[in-house]
């Protein structure tokens, strides 16, 4: 293990080698990445599989006056391969294109805001057998339980650092934690033989915030809810989302139409629409960078610029500001930086992506919401997305259930839906006070009235 | 770029079985060298051109059901050492704790060299010769009509050296190399913005980018995209679909072959557990799973497809499987321990997206085989229904059996006749009824394939899956209206 390699000292003597070869370079930007982790699998309800790791790497962006980009990473952390890929990066930038959209790569700033709880200590000490006994909690629940038939599911941990420096001053270093643990039950009628599945997770950035118990709990609710499934006819109706739900439907979407790469490529469906209403005054939605101890939480982006909080719907305005921005589409459009360059890992050139995205819960109760439906669906879950071009979305209610009176009913079985996203903006009636917090996300409970629903029952 | 691997020589592996001793009942080591290139253009401007090179290794270790798997980047024989006793001690905790016990049937050793045979190696190839296929690709989409509004190519292509040794001493080297190229056309006209996204690759050189499929890709992709501007949404209800082979092969894909995938019938998630040799689809239907190599040539391609390999990241040689034959299903596909436990021949579908990942059963290359009828006869035969041409993307939940794809061009069909457009049709399904209710298979002239990546537990893997046109009836189409 290179252990003892300085990547300080490493990332200086890549500058160093750009400068060497192609002393005339506008700006480059240095990333070191490297991660550790560990993980365990449960597989038919048993300790299965148990795996550690670790990854590391350095990677080289170079842009030419022109604005053309070269880019190169390795794992190899040595001198040696780190010249070698530098010199590839210029080799890379000298036969791109120039382009004049670019502007530049941050440059050195004020002050970065403090977010606290990032990182948890308690992963340094963490052994592969403390971390077996937050899945011993998801096999317990199954055991105890007659419908059960099996259990698959994951514990990880894992840890992050990463190390951004440019040559226009910026350098910047952090750790930070993430500690994810999932359920997959599967449960069997015992009348019928009907099987379902259920599915549940934690993401957080605290090892004492995971709860294997509740993950197992919640996945074994969700399996149990889907039992008894049964087609029901085509037609309009109401649809209340779960949080996940609402992840799915709106959040996950609406990350994708205001990535400002997508919006100035005419790729989203929420191209013209800023300063201008696009729902239900209903609807507050904000990116919040720099709350403390959240998943999708940073003191810098995969750039090296401030994090931050911005507020992207207000009552069902879509804000002329409400773009998530990195350097290079902030620099096209003339603007600063939202914060939101992410990167995956080094091997890749900074993307735009979401911090938190939080959809504002609402005043009403989540048990109301149900008990004022006389005929609806409450959806859970589906796995299909929307065309973000259009916004248009027809897809398969994976977990849903129906609604009659006030009451929910049986599992929904071959059921689709269909609806523009604007027109279930539009559409949102009610929102809850409760909400669920998966990952980056924050969801509350939505009812879209007026949805066609696409039943298989004849 | 490749000597690091050359350290696993034969007294370095001799070394390792005396520090395994009898403390482990089986071990795998797998180590990857590789080089490759990215080359991403937006509107005819580069947005990344870039190179890298990796090293990726995993050593997995099996006692009595526990598996322990450690991961490294670092090629020497200190790190694998010190990797190699971790992943034993990992095994060793694991199966103190399992309650499902079970051994890994020895196979046979194998000892060979595999190689992709490349008439032109990437490493010949200039990058700048690279970068005037991608502008030229991106010309073509952009100048093809004042409707497009935004075009993307990207190139990638990777070479890679592999090694893997395990405890059955098994020593296997490959030398693959791949090239993909894709891209993606926007038009827009009244407000409404339409996407075509096309790809050609598979293993081979840079003479898989002068296929006729290749050099026509991004003209294909733009025409699609202006098109699709004109079609309509659909209705929803239930419809007769005629699936062209790549929708054929992604629903054989996602409505059969996860199910049949045996470490979902073991973990009790598979519609398709207990039901080896029992009738689950039309007596008329042949399944096949074959990612043994020379596929391409079969298809008169000049390089190997994407879900083809020599051997499977478990050190089993890549084989046909036959999954259905007359209605009947015959096998599951296996991976070592699969096969051991459920007591099947290992069928060479172990697979992992790296070095870094553990193996799991995947497939390869699935189709239907195909039968009689020609493509106009099953049009015609088609009273009212639904032409599905390519998809989008597809999934399937293997515990209820419900699936879904996306399509990506359908057309109405009415009183045999083909009319007009209609765009994300969405399809459902559940796995059992659908191979009952294929009503048509077409002839051979029929037959196609596609490629794509198909994702499980957090692993991409290449795949590959065709067929002929069928006709299934009685399939749940979703739309807006």
């Amino acid at each position: 293990m290179d252990e003892d390699i300085d990547i300080f000292e490493l990332a200086k003597f890549a500058i160093k080698i750009a400068e060497k070869n192609y002393p005339n370079y506008k700006c480059a930007e240095i990333f070191v990445g490297k991660s550790e982790y560990l993980n365990i699998e449960v597989e038919e309800n048993s300790v299965k599989y148990s795996e550690i790791g670790r990854n590391h790497g350095i990677s080289i962006r170079i842009y030419r006056k022109n604005g053309s980009i070269g880019f190169a990473f390795t794992n190899k952390l040595n001198k040696k391969v780190v010249e070698k890929i530098v010199k590839n990066a210029i080799k890379m930038m000298r036969v791109g294109t120039p382009d004049p959209n670019f502007k530049n790569l941050p440059e050195k700033l004020k002050n970065y805001v403090v977010v606290k709880d990032l990182y948890d200590k308690s992963i340094k000490s963490l052994l592969i057998e403390d971390a077996i006994e937050f899945v011993k909690d998801l096999i317990k629940v199954c055991t105890e339980d007659d419908q059960t038939v099996s259990q698959s599911g994951d514990f990880t941990a894992s840890s992050n650092f990463s190390y951004i420096f440019n040559s226009n001053g910026i350098e910047v270093s952090g750790e930070e934690s993430l500690f994810n643990i999932s359920s997959n039950i599967i449960v069997k009628d015992t009348m019928n033989g009907e099987a379902s599945n259920g599915y549940e997770s934690q993401m957080k950035r605290k090892l004492a915030d995971i709860d294997g118990t509740k993950t197992a709990e919640e996945a074994l609710r969700n399996a149990k809810r889907n039992l008894g499934r049964k087609k029901i006819k085509t037609k309009k109706m109401p649809v209340i989302l779960s949080p996940k739900g609402t992840i799915n439907l709106i959040l996950n979407p609406i990350a994708s139409a205001i990535n400002a790469e997508m919006y100035q490529y005419k790729r989203s469906f929420l191209v013209g629409k800023r300063g201008k209403k696009i729902g239900s005054d209903l609807i507050n939605i904000d990116d919040q960078g720099i709350i403390n101890g959240r998943v999708g939480s940073s003191v810098f982006d995969g750039e090296g610029f401030p994090c931050r909080n911005k507020k992207i719907i207000v009552h069902g305005l879509f804000l002329q500001s409400g773009l998530l921005h990195n350097s290079y589409t902030a620099g096209k459009e003339g603007v600063e930086s939202t914060g939101n360059a992410s990167r995956r890992s080094f091997s890749s050139v900074p993307s735009i992506g979401i911090t938190n995205l939080i959809f504002q819960c609402g005043t009403a109760q989540k048990d109301e919401l149900i008990q004022n439906v006389k005929e609806g669906i409450l959806l859970n879950s589906t796995a299909d997305s929307p065309n973000i071009a259009t916004g248009d979305f027809s897809g398969l209610i994976s977990q849903g259930n129906l609604i009659q009176n006030g009451e929910i009913k049986h599992a929904l079985n071959e059921t689709m839906f269909g609806i523009n996203l604007l027109d279930l903006f539009e559409n949102i009636t009610s929102i809850s006070k409760e909400y669920k917090i998966y990952g980056p996300y924050s969801a509350p409970y939505v009812k879209i009235d007026n949805v066609q629903i696409i039943g298989a029952q004849s | 770029m490749y000597d690091e691997l050359s350290l696993f020589d034969n007294a370095f592996i001799a070394d390792l079985l005396r520090k395994a001793g009898n403390q482990v009942e089986y071990w795998d080591i797998r180590a990857t060298v590789s080089e490759g290139t990215t080359i991403d253009f937006t509107d005819q401007r580069s947005t990344e051109i870039s190179s890298y090179e990796m090293t990726n290794c995993g050593i997995r270790a099996f006692i009595n059901g526990g598996w322990g798997f450690s991961v490294l980047k670092d090629l020497n024989k200190d790190s694998i050492r010190s990797s190699f006793l971790k992943s034993i001690k990992l095994a060793k905790l694991t199966q103190s704790l399992l309650k499902n016990e079970f051994k890994i049937i020895e196979r046979n050793p194998i000892e060979k060299s595999f190689k992709i045979n490349c008439k032109l190696p990437l490493s010949d190839v200039d990058i700048e010769d690279k970068i005037k296929l991608v502008k030229n690709h991106e010309k073509i989409a952009t100048s093809s009509s004042k409707l497009v509004t935004n075009t993307r190519t990207i190139y990638m292509d990777g070479v890679s050296n592999y090694v893997f040794i395990n405890s059955f001493g098994s020593k296997i080297k490959q030398k693959l190399s791949y090239l993909r190229l894709l891209n993606m056309v926007y038009s827009r006209k009244a407000g409404i913005t339409q996407r075509s996204i096309n790809s050609v690759g598979g293993l081979g050189g840079f003479e898989i980018v002068s296929t006729e499929k290749a050099e026509k890709l991004s003209e294909k992709t733009a025409l699609e995209s202006i098109k699709l501007l004109d079609a309509k949404s659909p209705i929803g209800g239930q419809f007769t679909i005629i699936a062209d082979p790549k929708l054929a092969g992604t629903l054989i894909h996602e409505a059969l072959g996860h199910a049949c995938e045996a470490d979902l019938v073991l973990s009790k998630e598979s519609i398709l557990k207990e039901k080896i040799n029992k009738e689950i689809a039309l007596t008329d239907i042949n399944v096949i799973d074959d990612p043994s190599m020379g596929q391409g040539k079969k298809l008169g391609l000049p390089y190997e497809l994407f879900g083809s390999y020599f051997i499977d990241d478990e050190g089993i040689p890549s084989q046909k499987t036959t999954v259905i034959e007359k209605g009947v299903l015959k096998n599951y596909l296996h991976n070592l321990e699969t096969s051991s436990r459920m007591n099947f021949p290992p069928n060479g579908h172990g697979r992992a997206s790296s070095s870094s990942a553990k193996p799991q059963v995947r497939m390869g290359f699935t189709y239907i085989e195909p039968k009689d009828w020609n493509i106009e006869e099953l049009i015609q035969d088609t009273k009212n229904g639904i032409l599905c041409k390519d998809f989008l993307y597809g999934y399937t939940n293997p515990t209820t059996g419900n699936f879904q794809f996306k399509c990506k061009f359908s057309y109405k069909i009415e009183n045999g006749e083909k009319k007009e457009l209609m765009r994300d049709v969405a399809l459902s399904g559940m796995i059992l009824e659908v191979l009952k209710k294929i009503t048509a298979i077409g002839d051979k002239n029929t037959f196609g394939f596609s490629s794509g990546i198909c994702g499980k537990n957090g692993q991409n893997v290449h795949v590959s899956d065709g067929g002929p046109y069928i006709r299934v009836d009685d399939i749940t189409v979703g739309g807006l209206n």
